[in-house]
């Protein structure tokens, strides 16, 4: 699925239902009810620290695989658009999330 | 070498992009971000399918290098401006990979994909035909490149710095947490090094902060000695290409050099000392 080594997935996440061995933070970013399909998805930990960044797929969708903790989910989109969630992530997992911005 | 040596702004791209001699080359970490859009007039280059070679791992040669930039129409003497997504990780990559090879006149966009996204700047899907070159590389200049046996002599004798995140750094993940930990290797650090991930040198725009923050946080915060040569890693060596664009670069230390060997390669050496836990 990925291009190896650190290559993100093409074309962005695809939903998975199970978690595996991680722990899976995953969702999509909506306007209206409608996907926002540019745009990025920031992890960010407890601390505030930056720890992760993708951009968003064409449906909206961001997946990330955590350790398991609290985290902030940052949401930045074209005209000055931000949005916050604080999400709990567990091993094995996967904690979905729709941020309406 | 300083800042507007190195780097240049959406204004200047779209002032200068349609001058002879100017090339604009897009390296993302998602291949097909390209393709979905880009800047007017650049072209694409493939991190791994063009730069990584097919088999053993390690870089494509001068030879094949060569035909790359020949196939892409860039020539000795043109100046290259390189801009990729996720914060230029892989732009950041590219560009250390021009220097290696010997061009000269090589820039990045300041803040690269995500912030000329973030203001609504133009992106276009039709690619342009750029007639092809003679490109001649240099070999390559290992003054900025590190290899394992160096980076085990230089355990604290030289700066390391891993520009992981914390979790990685302690050994908790073994890769970023956008991405799968797929990864067998032990987890850990290298002996003596220093935390500075990579995100620290950035601003949420992707723009890298100014040299005195910049010299504030890998000085006065992480204690990395500016007397002493340096060696910057991370997991497979293109966010610590970013961080060795900055140290090097922006901030004109003499001796950086980037270990593209990364965790994976010392994460998996047979009997070399590794650390775990936050560090101090």
């Amino acid at each position: 699925m990925t291009t190896g080594g650190c290559g993100a997935p093409v074309g962005g996440a695809k939903v998975r239902k199970d978690g595996g061995r991680e722990a899976v933070v995953q969702g999509r970013v909506t306007s209206g009810g409608a996907a926002v399909p540019s745009g990025y998805a920031r992890l960010l930990n407890d601390g505030g620290e930056f720890v992760a960044e993708v951009p968003l797929g064409e449906d909206g969708g961001f997946r990330f695989f955590a350790a398991p903790g609290t985290w902030k989910l940052r949401v930045l989109a074209p005209g000055g658009i931000r949005a916050e969630r604080t999400v709990s992530a567990a091993t094995g997992e996967v904690t979905e999330l729709e941020v309406a911005v | 070498m300083s800042r507007s040596d190195v780097l240049v702004d959406a204004e200047w791209l779209e002032a200068h992009r349609g001058d002879p001699g100017v090339v604009i080359v897009e390296v993302d970490e998602d291949t097909s971000a390209y393709d979905k859009g880009h800047i007017r007039g650049a072209v694409k280059i493939d991190w791994k399918a063009d730069l990584q070679d097919p088999v053993r791992r390690d870089f494509v040669d001068k030879a094949g290098f060569e035909a790359l930039l020949s196939a892409r129409g860039i020539g000795n003497d043109d100046t290259v401006v390189l801009y990729g997504g996720n914060n230029n990780w892989f732009a950041a990559y590219a560009y250390w990979y021009f220097r290696l090879y010997g061009h000269q006149n090589v820039k990045l966009l300041d803040g690269g994909r995500k912030k000329w996204e973030l203001d609504s700047r133009e992106l276009v899907t039709e690619v342009p035909k750029r007639a092809a070159t003679s490109y001649q590389a240099k070999d390559q200049d290992t003054a900025i490149r590190a290899f394992r046996d160096e980076v085990v002599a230089a355990i604290g004798q030289q700066n390391l710095v891993d520009v992981r995140s914390p979790d990685e750094f302690a050994g908790r993940l073994l890769a970023p947490a956008h991405l799968p930990q797929e990864q067998a290797q032990r987890g850990g650090h290298i002996p003596t090094a220093k935390n500075v991930p990579w995100s620290k040198a950035a601003e949420e725009d992707g723009t890298f902060k100014s040299d005195d923050a910049l010299r504030a946080l890998y000085g006065d915060e992480a204690g990395v000695d500016f007397g002493k040569d340096t060696i910057a890693y991370c997991r497979i060596g293109e966010r610590s290409a970013h961080t060795w664009f900055v140290l090097h670069e922006l901030l004109g230390q003499a001796n950086v050099k980037n270990y593209d060997g990364s965790w994976t390669e010392y994460g998996s050496l047979v009997g070399v000392p590794i650390e775990v836990g936050d560090g101090q």
